[in-house]
This record gives structure tokens, sequence and C-alpha cells, in this order.
């Protein structure tokens, strides 16, 4: 740790980081635009700038040093004196936001970044009203640089940060700058468009309205979008993301900086694959099956409907015919609530991991770069919380099995009453699976989407997409990560967490939290939950 | 200065001086012969540090004292030539690589011998097609008679050469662009630290040499540094070549020490023999358009390291004046020196990317006949806010832009405002409000 002044205040913090970053990460809003903490320092907006004493190279007096130095590019070391707080370094900056400002279009009422603009919130805060510029401006070009971007070159503040991320992120280089000086614009290579599985992320460190998300344009103003911490739940990374919604409606995905796991980043995948949330086509109230005759129960009668036709099950079939499959799109809270029931009411039922959906191999970034170098990653594992589900599972005891052996065993007739939980986006159901129907006298199918089992089943119960329940997953390397609420469910459908609560015999209101609390006291691993670090202050 | 035998160009004019049998026949390699035979590559810092060599290119910073630099104990050191030239009125590094470029890779092994560099690169402008055909046909000539690659002169010292070419960039003549630019990136200058000579080219210690910095090596060797400190004043000492261009009688590149005023290389029988048609000097850009202005009551200084501070300029530069005489539109010079800079500002920095353009259109729109009085103002302050100097950019090209800009502004002043005020009314509110 080192002890570094700014502007007359002590502060703590590591050794050798940029002063930028300490300041920031201590509370000082410095503008700047270049620096990335992902990215290196390319030192070049000069917006940062600030003074730094130095012993004077003759008398060896501490003393400010007559100009100013980039403190994105200065490190941090211990005993030394800075400040931005001098009329220096506040010229500095308005200066250097008129200069910004020269050549950019000022469209902000129809720029998809305004309300979350950089260039917006520093000239209003660091810049000047007016501008002294009474010339032609200068406007380079719109362009169409990638099947999913947009290139306004005419806002572009020239960070180069898009280019360094292709550069040392993905390793895909797509992004270059051309030409010189003032016409200096970033493009892409002739033939060869922006379309990388992580190209995303250059639309969100473009700290300005410059690169552009052809899917989120002119959908929203941002200042109506809420923001929900969430985690991704397109792979088993655990990647830390936002929810952006307005009236129960998603419109976008934004990774959270969380280290070791995305840092600042998020794959494409994850971020448009939220499409389903909204499908018209998804199941959004219970169904109740007599023979041919179906029925929407109420809510309420639920609970009660499902452990009567469990207990009248067992009473007739005896408890070890009974199964329960859960889904590794469960959040950890939901499979032990279900769990809890079930044996509960079958102490010997089998409790079944689900199917795991997978898809390709990992992917790893920079392209080519060796696996535990990686800086990014997209595990081929296509669901949130296997590992959370196994744990589960296995703490069960008693009677447990895989979703292979639970499907060969079913259709070997083991089975006359299951619980099978899906909630994927995709198809998922295998043939076999299909075929075992038969077997079963009574069939629990909690999925999002109609398919063969839920046409089967006794009873249907709505899967809840994750942005409208809260709970937790692990992730591949066993970390538990919460996540939050962003949405309501849709109309008729209620919460899985909240019917399972209820099934399992609790009154109230389901919370994740509350249920970690009572799963702590029978699997530590719960009792902390490791929460991405809130938003730090730089992050743009 | 009548009795000054040249020394730098001592070969020109002579039949063949491109050859390597010229050279050889009028005293080349010897230098090179007796360092790589009889010296350590300390005893050649040491006499080069002694002789007080600055650096040609521009910015005059002692070259022995940069070769210090070099970390100790390094495995590889390569040695990059700026022969990128591309000051606006200077040719002196054309003149040398032209005319004996047999000297210049005499010097060339002797810094990498003193440097201990295995490879050197010489980084030459694209726009010098002869040029480079003139140094490739010498380095192959001497490649051939031993004196490069493997094992020179029989001494176990082994220096490879390559000639570079840039792709037109002004910006690629700052050190780190050079770098880059040879390294196959966009020639953005680097921030520093680290500086080259710890990690430069391909991420090794890297020495960057000026061609005419190079072309004195041999020379100092040979007559050693009490001869070169017998040239010109003790802070600048040695022979220096400089240019002088514009409505000049005899415009061209000429060699003497730094002693000479500005002055003498305009009017001097030896330099430019006065203006055309006797017309009186307007104002005269003595070191490359980057370094700043005098005006003609101004051209006593001395064209050294030193002086040219006392006139508000940035120092000597390259020593290329160009000359301006009274029949030349102030508004006009004033234009074209903001247009080059807005040209070639790479766009790695805000306040020079935006600047150098802001300037460049204030300067035309003046040009014009559609000034404002408060433009002046404007301009001299934009110029005052780019360049190293206040910290506000990564490289020196800004304050290339400021020195000249800012120099004309405030020592043409009455000049400019008695043009603004000449204009014809509401022009400039006209054109104004027809641009916006």
């Amino acid at each position: 740790m080192a002890k570094i002044t700014i502007d007359h205040r002590v502060i703590e913090c590591s050794d050798g980081i940029p002063v930028l970053q300490a300041a920031l990460d201590a509370g000082w809003d410095i503008p700047h635009y270049c620096y990335h903490p992902g990215l290196t320092v390319v030192a070049s907006c000069r917006l940062c700038l600030m003074e730094m004493q130095l012993p004077h190279p003759k008398t060896g007096e501490m003393g400010w040093v007559p100009k100013l130095l980039p403190s994105c590019q200065t490190p941090v070391r211990d005993g030394m004196v800075v400040r931005f707080d001098s009329d220096l370094v506040r010229d500095n900056q308005k200066s250097c936001m008129e200069y910004f400002l020269i050549d950019h279009p000022l469209d902000c009422p129809v720029c998809d970044q305004a309300g979350e603009c950089h260039l917006q919130d520093y000239s209003y805060k660091f810049g000047s009203a007016a501008s002294r510029m009474a010339d032609q401006k200068h406007t380079n070009p719109k362009k169409d640089i990638g099947p999913k971007t947009l290139l306004y070159s005419d806002r572009c503040v020239l960070c180069t940060r898009c280019v360094r991320f292709t550069e040392e992120v993905s390793g895909t280089h797509e992004l270059c700058s051309v030409n010189r000086g003032s016409r200096q614009e970033i493009d892409v290579f002739p033939g060869m468009p922006l379309d990388n599985p992580i190209q995303g992320n250059v639309v969100d460190v473009c700290p300005v309205g410059s690169l552009l998300d052809k899917d989120f344009l002119f959908k929203q103003r941002v200042w109506f979008l809420d923001g929900t911490p969430s985690i991704c739940p397109g792979c088993s990374a655990g990647c830390a993301i936002r929810v952006d919604q307005n009236e129960d409606v998603v419109y976008r995905l934004k990774p959270r900086f969380n280290p070791g796991v995305n840092d600042w980043w998020m794959c494409d995948e994850g971020r448009f694959g939220y499409k389903y949330v909204h499908d018209a086509k998804r199941i959004a109230a219970p169904v109740l099956r007599r023979g041919a005759d179906a029925t929407t129960p109420d809510w309420e009668a639920i609970p009660e409907i499902v452990s009567y036709r469990f207990a009248q099950h067992v009473a007739k079939h005896g408890d070890d015919k009974i199964a329960v499959v859960l889904s590794p799109m469960m959040a950890c809270e939901e499979a032990w609530l279900l769990v809890k029931f079930i044996r509960g009411v079958a102490p010997s039922a089998t409790i079944a991991t689900g199917f795991v959906p997978t898809s390709g191999e990992a992917q790893h970034f920079p392209v080519g770069c060796k696996p535990d170098e990686a800086k990014f990653t997209i595990l081929p594992e296509k669901c949130p919380n296997r590992r959370g589900v196994e744990l589960i599972t296995e703490r069960a005891g008693g009677n447990t099995c895989d979703f292979d052996a639970f499907v060969k065993q079913a259709v070997g007739g083991a089975y006359s009453g299951a619980w099978i939980v899906g909630g994927y986006p995709d198809e998922w159901v295998p043939k076999d699976l299909t075929k075992a129907t038969k077997h079963l006298k009574l069939l629990v199918m909690q999925d999002m989407f109609e398919n063969t089992l839920t046409e089967a089943a006794a009873i249907v119960l709505p899967a809840c997409a994750w942005v409208e329940r809260d709970g937790s997953f692990m992730n591949h390397t066993g970390k538990i990560q919460p996540f939050e609420r962003a949405v309501r469910v849709p109309q008729g459908a209620r919460r899985d967490g909240q019917y399972l609560f209820e099934i399992a015999g609790h009154g109230g209101l389901y919370s994740g939290e509350r249920v970690r609390e009572m799963m702590a006291e029978e699997m530590s691993e719960f009792s902390e939950v490791g929460d991405a670090p809130p938003k730090p202050v730089h992050q743009h | 200065m009548a009795d000054y035998e040249p020394v730098l160009l001592r070969n020109v004019g002579v039949d063949g001086s491109r050859t390597l049998d010229v050279y050889r026949a009028r005293g080349g390699y010897k230098a090179a012969e007796k360092v790589v035979k009889d010296m350590t590559a300390d005893d050649v810092i040491d006499e080069v540090k002694r002789a007080g060599l600055r650096g040609r290119g521009g910015a005059g910073f002692p070259a022995g004292v940069k070769w210090g630099f070099l970390p100790k104990g390094r495995k590889r050191t390569l040695l990059c030539v700026n022969a990128d030239e591309s000051e606006p009125p200077t040719f002196c590094n054309r003149v040398l690589m032209e005319h004996d470029p047999h000297q210049v890779i005499e010097g060339i092994i002797i810094a990498g011998y003193a440097t201990r560099a295995q490879i050197a690169y010489v980084y030459m402008r694209v726009e010098f097609h002869e040029q480079f055909h003139i140094m490739q046909n010498a380095i192959d000539e001497a490649y051939a008679a031993g004196l490069l690659g493997k094992n020179i002169l029989g001494s176990g010292y082994d220096l490879e050469v390559y000639v570079h070419r840039g792709a037109g960039a002004y910006v690629c003549g700052e050190e780190t662009g050079l770098i880059e630019s040879i390294e196959g990136k966009r020639g953005y200058p680097r921030i520093k630290p680290p500086f080259p000579a710890v990690e430069g080219l391909f991420r090794m210690p890297t020495v960057v040499n000026n061609v005419e910095t190079l072309a004195n090596l041999p020379h100092i060797i040979e007559r050693g540094a009490d001869w070169f400190l017998g040239i010109g004043t003790p802070s600048s000492a040695g022979p220096k070549l400089f240019c002088v261009c514009g409505p000049v009688n005899r415009p061209g590149c000429y060699e003497a020490p730094m002693t000479i005023t500005c002055e003498e290389l305009i009017m001097g029988d030896a330099f430019g023999r006065g203006m055309t048609d006797n017309l009186p000097v307007k104002a005269v850009f003595p070191g490359g358009t980057s370094m700043g202005v005098i005006t003609g009551d101004e051209l006593q200084m001395k064209m050294d390291f030193d002086d040219p501070r006392n006139f508000g300029m940035l120092g000597l530069g390259t020593a290329a004046a160009v000359v301006v005489n009274n029949k030349t539109d102030i508004r006009a010079v004033l234009r074209n020196v903001a247009r080059f800079y807005a040209l070639e500002s790479c766009g790695q920095c805000t306040q020079c990317r935006e600047g150098t353009n802001w300037m460049y259109r204030i300067a035309s729109r003046i040009e014009h006949g559609a000034g404002r009085i408060e433009d002046l103002d404007l301009i001299e302050e934009v110029a005052g806010r780019m360049g190293m100097m206040p910290g506000l950019s990564i490289c020196g090209l800004p304050d290339g832009a400021t020195f000249p800009i800012q120099g004309i502004v405030r020592k043409f002043r009455g000049e400019l405002e008695e043009h603004i005020a000449n204009q014809e009314p509401g022009k400039a509110e006209a054109v104004l409000s027809v641009l916006n």
C-alpha cells in the first residue's frame, strides 16, 4: 500500500496503479476518455492531466512541476503529492472539452447515448456553455461497420478504446484508425466487418454515442431505463450483468465489472440472448389435467393440489418410485426448496440433475491465446447453474443420479411419478424422455415453453425467465453469485421461487436472501455469496 | 567565413562522390577502421561526449549522452537512422545522402560500434526515391567491401544495415513515431517513459540519430574532439549544415560553423547572396518552420543552439531558413504554416488534433478577407494550449505548430490587424453565417 496526497487529502492505495485509478477509486470525478482499466494506457485524450510535486533538479526542494502530467500514465509511488484542483488543471479540462466539441454534431436529441454520455456530463461539469468555434464543422461519415454495430464517426472523440479492445481483448483486430489529424476516424478494413463473438463490448467502452448497438438503436431513451444487477444465464461463466428495463420490458443487457469472472466484458450471445423473455409463446399460467380435461387452477390452490397429488401417489405406489429433475437453469434456492418438498413427502425419492445444454468448444479471447492467459472466455455449457444443482443434489443425499441415468431408468419404467424442471430457452426434451412419459402416472412439469412433456403432464407450472426471478447461480469455478429480479412475471404467472416456497410449506413472500439464510444452516457455502463489487465510478 | 573549409560537404561536387572508390580515395572509412580495430565502444562514446556533438535533428540533445542512457548489460541494441527529414524547408540530409552516402554509412558504423548495435535501420521518407537508390547502392558497395555485415574489416564486429522507407508522414520524424513506423504500425508517437534507449524498436534498447549527426562522427574520430570544439562556440561546436530557400538569389545547402548569423546566411556571398530583386526581408523561419519566426529586423540572430531562444524561438531546429520577402501577404504565410500542421498532426492527442485544424480554419478565413479582430487572440490562445512543454501532448509536433503561429500573430500583429481593418465591411459576418 502507498500513501499519496491528492488535493491535500491523503489516501491509501495500491502501489503502481495509475494515479487516475487511485483518484477515481477514492471518489474523485476526474474526466477521462482514453483510459480504461481493462485496456493499455495511451494517454492521448489529455483530459485527466494533473499537477505533481517533484524535487527541484538543482535545489532538491519539493515543488510543483511547471507542466501538466497525465494521471493515467503516472504510476502511484508512496509519498507522491498531486493535485487536480488547480487553475492549470481546470483550464486544461475546459479547453479540452471545447476541442472535443469542435466537430461534434451536438445531435443529443437523437443520440442513443444521451443521458449516459460522458461528453454531455463532462461538458456540463468541466466545460463551458458556449463554443468559440465559428467556422464550418468537419463531419466524418456515419458507417455500418458490422452486422450488429454502427459507427457514427462524427460523434467520435478518438479515444481509441474500441480499437484497443479489438487488439487486446478480442484479438480480432477489426478496427483501426485511418487518416490523420482532425480527419482521423475509426474504421474497419475493407471486407472485414466488426463481427466477433464479443464485439458488443466496443459499444460499452465507447464513452460517447459513436459506437451504437443496432439492437438497441432508437428503442428507448436511457433515462427511462432502470438497471438491476444480475448474472448472465447464457453459459456457466456467470458474467455479472445489468438488466436495463422499462415497464417490465428488457431493452438491453450490459456487463458489470466482476474481477476474475468477466472483468468488464460480456459476449454477444449473452448480450442478445434474452429475447426469449418476451416470447408470446411462453407458458404463463398453471395447467391442471384430469384425463382430457384441462383447467387453470388458482395459484392459491396450487400448493395444496401438488401436495395432495404427491401424497396420494406415495400412498399408492410407494415413495421410491418418485424422481425430481433439477434443471441447471434453476436458482440454487429454487432447487433447494423443491428438494425439501419432495424429500418431505417422499424421503426415498430420486433427485436427478437436469439436462445440461452444451454447444461447441470453449472460446478464449484474445483469439488464439492459451486458455490460462485468456482475458475472456465463452464456455460451452449453456446453462448458469449446473454446479449449483449438483451441489444441492449431492447434499440432499439418499437416491441421486445424473440426467442420463434418470432418462435410462425412466424409459425402463423405474418411476411412476416425476417432477421435471426445464426452463430452457431452446427445445431440449430428449426423445427417450418423451417415450418414458407413458410410465409416469403423475408428472409435474415446470417449463417455459410447450413441449412433449408439458403435453403429457398432469400439472404444468410456468417456469419464469431469470430476469423475473431472484436467487443465486454457482458458476463453473464454484463461485455463488446472487441475481436480482429485474422485471415482473407475465400476467397470470408466478415466480418459481414463490410457488416453490409455498409448496415447500413456507408462508409469505419468497426472497432469495431469505431462502439462502435457511440454506446456510445446512450448507455453509451459502452463508456468504460473492456479489460483484459495486460499479466503480470510472466505468463508462 | 570565406576561409571556412567544408568538412561535411567536402565531397559534394567531386566526380563520383557517391562511389566507394572515390570516398576511400579521399580518406574515407579511415575513421571507421580506427574505431572497429583500435578503439573500445566506451572510447568512442567518451570522444563524442568530449566533442559535445549535439543532435542535428532539431532538439540538439548531446549524442554521446543519449548513447549513455542505454542500459548496462543489454543483450541487443538497435540503431535507427532518422532520414525522414520532413521539416518543411530542410534538405541537408538529402544532400548528404545524395552526394556522399558513404560518409553517412561510416557514421552508422561508428555509432553502431559505440552503441554495440547489431542492426541499423535507415528510416527514409518515401519521397526520397532517388536518394533511396543511391543509399542502397552505397550500402551494397559497403557490404561487398566488407565494411558492413559480418566481421567488419576483420574486427569481429557485425552490423547489418537496412533501409526502411516511410509512407509520407511528418510525425514519423519524431523518434518514437519512427520506431512505430518501422514496426509496421501507424506512426503514433509513444508515451514516454519508457524512453527508446530502454525500450524502443521491437521493445529493445534503441538509439535514434539523425543523418547529419552521424555524418559528423567520422570527422570527430579522425581529427579529434579538440578540432571539433575549435569550430563554432563551446555549446554549439562543430560544422553545421544550413539550408536557405525562398526568394533568395542562391538557395541551397551550405556548411558553416554555428557562429553565422541569419543575415549572413541570406546575404553572404558564400551563401544565399541576397534577396531576389533586392526586396527587403519581411520574415524568416530560420530553423525549419517549427521553430518560429523572426522579422526582417532580427536578422542579427546567431544560428546556434542558444541564440534563437532570445528571439522567441523554440530552438535552432534543423537550421533551414525559409525567407519571406515583403511582397508576400503574411496572412498567406500564416495559413500555409497552419495548414501544414493541421494535415500532419497524427491525431492522437486532443489539443493537437483539434487545435491545429481549428487554427487552420481561422487562418484560412483571415486570408480570405473574412477575419475578425478577435480571431487573432483566439488563434494565439489555441496555439498556446497545445504541445509538450505545457504537458498537453505526447510528442513535440504541436510545439512546432505553436511557435510559428504564435510568432506570426505576435510579431506581425499590426499587419494582420491592418488587413482585417481593411476588409470588405461585413464580410466576416456574412462568411460565418454561410458556414453555420
